[in-house]
């Protein structure tokens, strides 16, 4: 070979070099500018929804049935799985929790501990696991398969706002439902690891005391953090949910694609929420 | 003269021109068209995808490229969306394909828009339904979910939700759909009562025999192409 073409060689694979950096550098940037993008858009159907969900007038009678069916759907349904996921996950920790400190002791840190992790962590985490699993992708299905069969379109024609009769109701229920699920769980795994206790002779106090006990161990901190939690993720969870359904607009296979997308943001934005409530709470 | 009879036209399609895609192909549409109250006006279509364009223009969801689009004396474009949705729930449609909200009964997805645009008691939009349905051939409301419900009942209940409420339009997509000949004679009464009212009706058809039946009230006539609506003198 002689030196011009090795000259020419080299030439060539430093362009192909420099090409293939460039294509990778314009693909991660792409790939950024994406995801920022998403994230603007998401934040500012988050205002909006706040925004129409102050207004008197979104709450028209038919918004409000929509409202309460979802909650109906959302909360009510899920409470019993609740009651015994709740109870389950009592039995398990907040009867560790006893034992452990009974074996050690240190029974005086039961109500501290389960305050941090069942009241703080676990029960917020758990329940939006339940509501993403059980309703945020029947809401995503539900809502791209209307948007594909022509119904998000027609409620248009009909003067029906699809923003304010699909979105703005669902992510108030799911909000609220999430609370309230919460709630119900932390009482269930409660009251669940109390009764395992005193039947296992670990515990003698009432269930009055104990419950006492652990609601003294929590501070304005923690009163705060269940609700913020709970509806903070909720909205976030229907939001991605509404907005991944109705961003279907070609075909089934690609509801397929846009349920575990959505399920995957939700799963992430839960825990980011959570991680980022814990540190600034 | 103008400014009267801007006044009362309920439709008025300015020097329109709509630019569709299908296919990869663009075509442009021009609309010149007025309906007064009282009118019945047949457009006999060359292609079922132009019946949709139009009356999705009628509603203010199709932007005009050119031109404007008065609904009651309001342009469809100058308006904000709360207003439009709001002037859209004077509207009644029958869609070409029933579309419902699967999940809602049947019953619930008839009484949707007047639940939605007005304050009128349920129990009143109801009997006024009851009394449209017995007017179209059914024996009552019905009250099961869309998918359990005959598809000849569905386009009964279509033609009961376009003309409940007492519309200012009445956009009829193929209404006879599966039905013919037998809803005939209620749907002419309806539009008749309609027309006498001052509501204006937009009836969208490719059927010969329907664009052909003499018992048809029609004030207007149009033939609809991939390029223009044109007036049809009979």
């Amino acid at each position: 070979m002689s030196e011009s073409q090795e000259m020419a060689v080299n030439l060539d694979s430093q362009t192909a070099a420099k090409k293939w950096t460039g294509g990778f550098a314009a693909m991660i940037g792409q790939w950024a500018i994406q995801r920022v993008r998403g994230l603007i858009q998401l934040i500012s159907i988050a205002v909006a929804v706040i925004w129409q969900g102050l207004q008197p007038l979104t709450w028209r009678r038919t918004v409000r049935a929509e409202f309460f069916q979802q909650c109906h759907l959302v909360g009510l349904r899920a409470l019993p799985f609740i009651l015994i996921t709740g109870s389950l996950v009592g039995l398990g920790m907040v009867y560790q929790a006893i034992y452990w400190l009974d074996v050690f002791g240190q029974t005086k840190f039961t109500g501290p501990i389960l305050v941090i992790v069942l009241v703080r962590e676990v029960a917020p985490l758990f329940v939006a696991l339940t509501v993403i699993g059980r309703s945020a992708s029947v809401i995503l299905v539900e809502l791209g398969n209307m948007q594909l069969d022509g119904q998000v379109r027609m409620l248009d024609a009909q003067g029906i706002d699809p923003f304010l009769f699909l979105i703005v109701p669902r992510v108030a229920a799911v909000s609220l439902s999430m609370f309230s699920l919460t709630i119900a769980f932390i009482m269930f795994a409660l009251v669940s690891g109390f009764l395992m206790g005193n039947a296992l002779g670990y515990l003698d106090v009432t269930l009055q005391e104990f419950i006492f006990r652990i609601l003294s161990e929590m501070g304005l901190a923690e009163f705060a953090t269940i609700p913020l939690k709970a509806s903070f993720i909720g909205f976030a969870v229907a939001l991605i949910a509404c907005t991944t359904g109705l961003s279907v607009t070609r075909s089934r296979s690609d509801l397929q694609a846009a349920l575990s997308r959505g399920v995957t943001k939700s799963v992430l934005a839960a825990l980011l929420i959570s991680g980022l409530l814990t540190l600034l709470l | 003269m103008k400014g009267i009879a801007e006044h009362r036209s309920i439709l008025r399609f300015e020097k329109v021109k709509v630019f569709t895609e299908q296919g990869g192909s663009s075509e442009t549409i021009d609309y010149e068209m007025s309906l007064f109250g009282g009118d019945l006006a047949l457009i006999n279509l060359e292609r079922p995808r132009l019946g949709s364009i139009l009356a999705d223009a009628c509603c203010g969801l199709y932007q005009a490229a050119e031109g404007s689009i008065f609904f009651l004396g309001k342009d469809w474009s100058a308006l904000p969306s709360d207003t439009a949705n709001a002037l859209r729930g004077k509207i009644g449609r029958v869609f070409p394909f029933g579309n419902w909200i699967n999940r809602l009964t049947l019953l619930e997805n008839i009484l949707l828009p007047q639940l939605h645009h007005t304050r009128r008691k349920f129990a009143a939009l109801r009997d006024e339904a009851v009394h449209l349905a017995e007017q179209f051939g059914l024996p009552g409301l019905p009250v099961g979910l869309p998918d359990d419900v005959l598809r000849a009942d569905h386009q009964r209940a279509a033609c009961i939700r376009a003309f409940l409420g007492q519309p200012a339009l009445i956009l009829l997509e193929e209404p006879t759909l599966g039905v013919y000949p037998e809803i005939l004679p209620p749907l002419i009464n309806a539009i008749r009562n309609a027309c006498d009212r001052g509501s204006g009706v937009i009836w969208l058809t490719m059927e010969d025999q329907i664009w052909n039946d003499p018992l048809l009230p029609a004030t207007r006539r149009y033939r609809l192409t991939a390029r223009k609506l044109m007036e049809v003198i009979r």
